[in-house]
C-alpha cells in the first residue's frame, strides 16, 4: 500500500522492455491495493478480489497492442493516477460498482456470440426503452 | 482518610463482603484504578447533591461550593465506555449552564408525540449500531424510493 | 456649471415639490391606509389640466382572443383607457377591457359561466357614473369612456381587497392553491400592504363532498363560482349558498356528496383554496411540477389534459383549453385516475413455468419463446387484439407483424365481431363535438353519454340549456342530468320511429339540425346491422344529413376504437378467438377468456395487472399514455398525440417497439425502425392520423350504403359501461377510483 503513496514520476522508459515490466509492476500494485479496495468501498457483497483482478487485467490488455514506450509510460501514469484515487477514497461506492463491477456496458453481460447478426434496432431495444 | 476507611468497614459490616465488592465493581471503584478521569469524577462527587438522573441511568451531581463552571457535572451510567453523546438532549441544557431547568423539568414538557429517543454516537462500534439514514443500504428499514408498486404474480 | 451646482439645483427642486405635497396634504394628520395618496387631490390634479403625454400604443387583446361579430352592423364603440375598442353589442364592460387588452381583476366572473356580479372585485370607472361600475355585470354601452387605471378604480379595487381579506386565513403557507391562487396574486398585485381589521376572522366548517374534493370552508370567498357550475355545466343541484352577510356560506343544505362525473372541475374554478383536490392534497407544491401537455385516453373523447409530473411521478392531471373538445373541463376519471398509473404495474418481462408460476425473464428470452411459439401454430390460428388505451403507432405495428405472420385475425376490443370500418361516417361523431352545441333535437340511441362520454353529455347539456334542444333516449332507464323524454327500451321503439308512426319522429323531421347519436356499445350486439340500418332509414327520411349539418353519429367508448377502425383493424371471422392457438392481447382486457381454448398460448403485452393477465403465458411490460409518444383518434375523428410526461416504469418498453423486436426475432422484420417510419407506414393506410389537433371529417356520407334486411332481435338495449369510474386497465387499478366507485355510485 505504501508504494502507492510514494509514488513518483519516474523517468521515461528507456525501451519496450522496461516500459513492460512497468506495466507488471503496475498490475502487482493494483492486485495487492485490492484488499482495502474492498474493505473500504464495502464490495463484499457485490464482487470478489478475482473478479476486480480480472476487471484490472483486461483494462490492461485493451491496450496490449500499444507497442510505443512512451504512451505506454502515458498510460501507466493514468492507471496510477486512477488507481491512487481509489486507494484515496476519493471515489464512491456507486463510482466503483459502476465503472468495475458492472462494467460499462450495464447488467447485460451476455455480450459476445448471442449479439451477432441483430439489427441495431434489437440491441438498443434489449439495453433500454431509450435508447 | 480516616473517615473513608471508617465508613468503608462500616459498610463491609451491614452488607457483608459479597454485596460490598460487587457494589464497588458495579459503581466503578475498580475503573477507578486504569482511568484517572473517573477517579477525579468520583472524588469530585464527594459534596456534590445529586440533581438527577436520567433515563440511561447517568447521575447528575451539582455543587455550588465548587469552582466556578465546574459546578454541575455528570457521572455516566457506563463507567468503561463513555462520552459525552450519552448525555440526552433534555439533560444537555442543564450541564451546559443554557438552562437552570433540569432535565426532568425539561421533560415534562416534552410533547409525547416527539416520540424518537435519545441515541448515542456509535461511531466506530460496528455498522449495525450507527446510524444510517432513510436511503441508506446498511439501514435494515432502507426506505423504498420506486415510485409505483409493481404487479405481484402470485396473488393471483 | 459644475457637477456641484448641478445637483444642488436637482436637490432645491425636489426640496420645493415636498414641500408642496405636504402641503397639499396637511389637513388629514392620520396616516391613510390608501396606498394612492394622489386620490386626494383627483379634483386640483384634474383642474391643472395638463397636455396629456403621448399615449403608449394600443395593447393586444388578453390571451390574443379574437373577436368574433355575429352581426357587423351591431358593432359599438367604446373607450378604454382612451383607445377605441369595436366590440358586439351585448359585451360587458369587462369583455370590451380584454378586447382592449386590459385584464380587469375577478373572482366571481368567469366567460363560460353566468354572471354573479358579486365579488365587486372588477370595479372600474366609467365616466358619467356616479359610482365605481362591476364590469362583469354592466352591458357596454355605444361611446361609453372606461377607465381602468384611475385612481378611483385602484382604490376601489384596494378597499374590496381588504374585505376579502378580512375573514381569509393567513394560511397560504399550508395551502394548496399557494402559488396558482388568484386571490393571493391579486393581493400582492391591488390590494393594500396592511389591513385594519383587528377582531376575530369567522370561521366556517369544512363540508365532505366526496372523495376527490376537498373543502377548506374558512377560505370561501363566496364567489359562488361552483355553485354556478354544479347547476349550469355539470347539472346538479348539490351546491348552494345559505345564510346571509357574514354567515354566508356555501354547502350542501344536507349532508351529502356531490355525485357528478364533473365535480373535480370545481377545484379548478375555484379562486381560492376553498375547494382543492383531495387525493393532491399535502403531495406537491405547483411550481415543483413539470407540465406536459398530453390527451386523455380513459374515454372516447380524448379530452386535452395537462400530465403535472415530479421525477417519475404524475403527480396530478389539469384540463388544458380546447374549444373543439373539452373546452376548459374534464371528467372525473380523467383527473382522478392518475394514481392507477402508479400502481399494479408490469415492470419485467414475464414467462409462466411449468408449475403455473410466472418467472420473470429477460427480453431476449421471453421474445424468443414468443417467436418459437408463433411459429409452431398455423399461421390462421394467430389471433392479435388491440386493447382500449392503444395508440394508432402500436396497432398499426401489430397489424402488419400479424399479417407478415400470415394472419388477419386483428381486432380492437369494443368493436365487435365484425365492425364496419369501410366508411369513416360509419363509427364517427360526424357532427362533431363542438357543433352539438347548435342541434335542437337530440335521438340518443342505446348511449348514456352521461357515463360513456361525460364531455359530450356536457355539450347535449348546453345545448338544451341555451336551446332548448329537446332529447329523445331509447334504452335503459338513466339519468342524463338534463330532461329527455324516455321513448323507449329496445329496437322496437327505433323501428316505430323509422315506420314514421312515433310521435318523435315529427320532432326530428321538424328540428332545424337534429343529431342521432348512437351508441358503440350496440357494435357488441348481434342485430346490429339491422340496428343501424334502421336508423339510416331514420335519418334519411327525417333528413338528418343535409350538405351543411351531418346529424348521424356514432358515440365511441374507447380511445383506441376510432384509430383501430381507420387502421383497418378488422377480423377475418369473427369466431377466431375459439379457434385460436396463439392470442396477442396488446392490452386487452375485456377479452372474454372463457372463449379463449386451454391449449392456446397467450401473449400479454401491457402495463397493468389486470384482467388479461391471469390467463397469459407470457407478459411484457408496456409503458402507458403518460410515458410513450403515441397518436389517437377521438370519437369525432380528431387525431391528437400523448407526450411522454414520465420515464416508463421496470424494465418496460413503448408498445410498437416490443412488435418490432418480436418481429425480428420471429424472423419476419418490420421495415421501420422509429416513430416516424412507422407513422410514414401510417400514412399509407390512414393519413388522417397524422394531421394533429385537426378533425378530419368523412368523405361519404352513410347513405350511400345499401340498406341491409336483416331480423332485429328485440332484447331491448343493455348499457354498455357498468361503472363509469372503472373501465379500463388504468382506472382499475386506481384507488382513487375505487372509492369514488364505493362512494359516489351507491344507490
Amino acid at each position: 500500500m505504501a508504494a502507492v503513496w510514494r509514488a513518483k514520476v519516474p523517468p521515461n522508459s528507456a525501451n519496450l522492455e522496461e516500459a513492460r515490466k512497468r506495466v507488471f509492476d503496475f498490475f502487482k500494485l493494483a492486485c495487492r491495493s485490492l484488499p482495502k479496495v474492498m474493505d473500504i468501498y464495502n464490495l463484499d457483497d457485490v464482487a470478489t478480489i478475482s473478479q476486480l483482478r480480472s476487471t484490472i487485467a483486461s483494462q490492461l490488455r485493451k491496450n496490449a497492442h500499444i507497442k510505443d514506450p512512451k504512451v505506454i509510460d502515458m498510460l501507466i501514469f493514468k492507471g496510477m493516477e486512477e488507481l491512487e484515487n481509489i486507494v484515496e477514497h476519493s471515489k464512491q461506492r456507486h463510482h466503483m460498482i459502476g465503472q468495475y463491477v458492472v462494467g460499462h456496458h450495464g447488467l447485460v453481460q451476455e455480450m459476445g456470440t448471442k449479439e451477432q447478426g441483430l439489427s441495431p434496432f434489437l440491441k438498443n431495444f434489449y439495453k433500454s426503452n431509450y435508447l | 482518610m480516616a473517615s473513608i476507611v471508617r465508613n468503608t468497614f462500616k459498610a463491609i459490616k451491614e452488607k457483608g463482603l459479597g454485596t460490598f465488592l460487587r457494589e464497588l465493581r458495579e459503581e466503578g471503584y475498580l475503573r477507578c484504578l486504569p482511568d484517572g478521569n473517573l477517579l477525579q469524577t468520583k472524588i469530585h462527587n464527594i459534596g456534590g447533591k445529586v440533581v438527577g438522573v436520567d433515563l440511561y441511568g447517568n447521575k447528575y451531581y451539582e455543587n455550588l461550593n465548587a469552582q466556578y463552571g465546574r459546578h454541575r457535572w455528570v457521572e455516566y451510567a457506563s463507567k468503561n465506555r463513555y462520552n459525552a453523546s450519552q448525555v440526552p438532549p433534555e439533560w444537555h441544557g442543564w450541564l451546559h449552564h443554557v438552562t437552570d431547568h433540569t432535565g426532568d423539568e425539561i421533560l415534562m414538557l416534552k410533547p409525547s408525540r416527539y416520540g424518537i429517543g435519545h441515541k448515542e454516537n456509535f461511531t466506530g462500534e460496528g455498522d449495525e449500531k450507527i446510524y444510517h439514514s432513510k436511503g441508506h443500504a446498511l439501514n435494515p428499514g432502507q426506505r423504498d424510493w420506486t415510485r409505483y408498486q409493481s404487479w405481484q404474480p402470485g396473488k393471483n | 456649471m459644475g457637477l456641484g451646482s448641478l445637483t444642488s439645483r436637482a436637490m432645491i427642486r425636489r426640496a420645493s415639490t415636498i414641500l408642496n405635497t405636504t402641503r397639499s396634504h396637511n389637513f388629514s394628520l392620520v396616516r391613510s391606509i390608501v396606498s394612492t395618496p394622489e386620490l386626494k387631490n383627483t379634483a386640483s390634479a384634474a383642474a391643472e389640466a395638463t397636455p396629456d403625454p403621448p399615449l403608449p400604443p394600443p395593447r393586444p387583446p388578453v390571451n390574443n382572443a379574437r373577436v368574433h361579430f355575429p352581426n357587423p352592423e351591431d358593432a359599438i364603440e367604446v373607450f378604454v383607457d382612451g383607445y377605441s375598442v369595436k366590440v358586439p353589442k351585448g359585451f360587458t364592460v369587462l369583455q370590451a377591457c380584454e378586447v382592449a387588452g386590459v385584464d380587469i381583476p375577478r373572482f366571481c366572473y368567469h366567460s363560460r359561466l353566468s354572471i354573479a356580479g358579486n365579488c365587486r372585485m372588477c370595479l372600474v370607472e366609467v365616466e358619467k357614473s356616479p359610482k365605481p361600475v362591476a364590469s362583469c355585470a354592466m352591458p357596454a354601452l355605444p361611446g361609453m369612456k372606461i377607465k381602468t387605471d384611475t385612481p378611483i378604480a385602484k382604490k376601489a379595487r384596494e378597499g374590496v381587497m381588504e374585505f376579502l381579506l378580512m375573514n381569509h386565513p393567513l394560511d397560504c403557507p399550508i395551502c394548496d392553491q399557494g402559488g396558482e391562487c388568484d386571490l393571493q396574486d391579486q393581493s400582492m398585485a391591488f390590494g393594500s400592504d396592511r389591513g385594519r381589521f383587528t377582531e376575530m376572522k369567522r370561521s366556517v366548517v369544512d363540508k365532505n363532498l366526496g372523495p376527490l374534493v376537498k373543502t377548506v370552508m374558512t377560505r370561501c370567498i363566496q364567489c359562488t363560482r361552483c355553485v354556478r357550475f354544479a347547476s349550469e355545466v355539470a347539472g346538479v343541484e348539490d351546491l348552494g349558498i345559505l345564510g346571509r352577510g357574514s354567515g354566508e356560506e356555501i354547502g350542501t343544505y344536507v349532508e351529502q356528496l356531490m355525485t357528478s362525473e364533473l365535480s373535480g372541475n370545481v377545484i379548478d374554478i375555484c379562486p381560492v383554496g376553498a375547494l382543492t383536490s383531495k387525493p393532491f392534497a399535502f403531495k406537491a407544491r405547483n411550481w415543483e411540477l413539470k407540465g406536459t401537455e398530453s390527451i386523455d385516453v380513459t374515454d372516447a373523447v380524448g379530452s386535452n389534459i395537462r400530465i403535472d409530473s415530479r421525477g417519475p411521478e404524475v403527480m396530478r392531471i389539469t384540463p388544458r383549453l380546447n374549444e373543439d373538445v373539452n373546452e376548459e373541463w374534464i371528467s372525473d376519471k380523467t383527473r382522478f385516475c392518475y394514481d392507477g398509473l402508479k400502481r399494479q404495474r408490469l415492470n419485467d418481462p414475464m414467462i409462466r413455468g411449468s408449475d403455473g408460476r410466472f418467472k420473470a425473464v429477460s427480453w431476449r428470452d421471453a421474445l424468443d419463446v414468443i417467436a418459437e411459439v408463433m411459429h409452431k401454430v398455423k399461421p390462421e390460428e394467430i389471433v392479435g387484439v388491440a386493447g382500449k388505451l392503444s395508440d394508432a403507432e402500436s396497432m398499426m405495428a401489430l397489424k402488419d407483424f400479424l399479417n407478415k405472420m400470415g394472419s388477419n385475425n386483428i381486432w380492437c376490443e369494443g368493436n365487435g365481431g365484425q365492425p364496419q370500418a369501410d366508411l369513416r361516417s360509419g363509427y364517427l361523431l360526424n357532427t362533431g363535438i363542438a357543433d352539438l352545441e347548435t342541434a335542437d333535437v337530440f335521438l340518443l340511441i342505446g348511449t348514456q353519454p352521461r357515463v360513456e362520454a361525460a364531455m359530450v353529455n356536457a355539450r347535449i347539456r348546453k345545448a338544451v340549456r341555451s336551446n332548448h334542444a329537446k332529447v329523445g333516449y331509447i334504452g335503459p332507464a338513466t339519468d342524463l342530468n338534463y330532461d329527455y323524454e324516455h321513448l323507449g327500451t329496445g329496437p322496437q321503439t327505433l323501428q316505430e320511429i323509422a315506420e314514421g308512426t312515433h310521435s318523435f319522429f315529427s320532432a326530428i323531421k321538424n328540428a332545424k339540425n337534429p343529431a342521432i347519436v348512437v351508441g358503440a356499445g350496440l357494435f357488441e350486439r348481434e342485430d346490429k346491422d339491422a340496428i343501424l340500418s334502421i336508423v339510416e332509414t331514420i335519418a334519411k327520411s327525417a333528413n338528418v344529413i343535409r350538405p351543411d349539418w351531418n346529424g348521424l353519429n356514432v358515440l365511441l367508448l374507447n380511445a383506441a376504437q376510432a384509430a383501430s377502425l381507420d387502421l383497418g383493424l378488422v377480423p377475418e371471422s369473427d369466431k377466431s378467438i375459439e379457434s385460436a392457438k396463439f392470442l396477442y392481447l396488446m392490452g386487452a382486457d375485456d377479452v372474454n377468456m372463457d372463449k379463449v381454448p386451454s391449449d392456446a398460448f397467450v401473449v400479454y403485452q401491457g402495463h397493468h395487472g389486470d384482467q388479461g393477465v391471469y390467463r397469459a403465458n407470457v407478459i411484457l411490460p408496456a409503458s402507458a399514455f403518460s410515458e410513450k409518444e403515441g397518436t389517437y383518434a377521438n370519437t369525432e375523428g380528431r387525431a391528437q398525440q400523448t407526450v411522454p410526461a414520465v420515464p416508463t416504469v421496470g424494465d418496460a418498453r413503448d408498445d410498437w417497439k416490443i412488435i418490432r423486436a418480436l418481429s425480428e426475432t420471429a424472423g419476419v422484420n418490420l421495415p421501420y425502425d422509429s416513430l416516424i417510419d412507422v407513422r410514414e407506414r401510417i400514412r399509407t393506410v390512414a393519413p388522417n392520423l397524422l394531421s394533429m389537433d385537426e378533425r378530419e371529417p368523412a368523405t361519404f356520407s352513410t347513405l350511400i350504403k345499401p340498406e341491409i334486411k336483416k331480423e332485429i332481435n328485440p332484447v331491448p338495449f343493455k348499457p354498455s359501461i357498468e361503472n363509469f369510474y372503472m373501465t379500463d386497465s388504468i382506472t382499475r387499478a386506481s384507488k382513487i377510483m375505487a372509492q369514488c366507485s364505493s362512494q359516489l355510485l351507491k344507490k
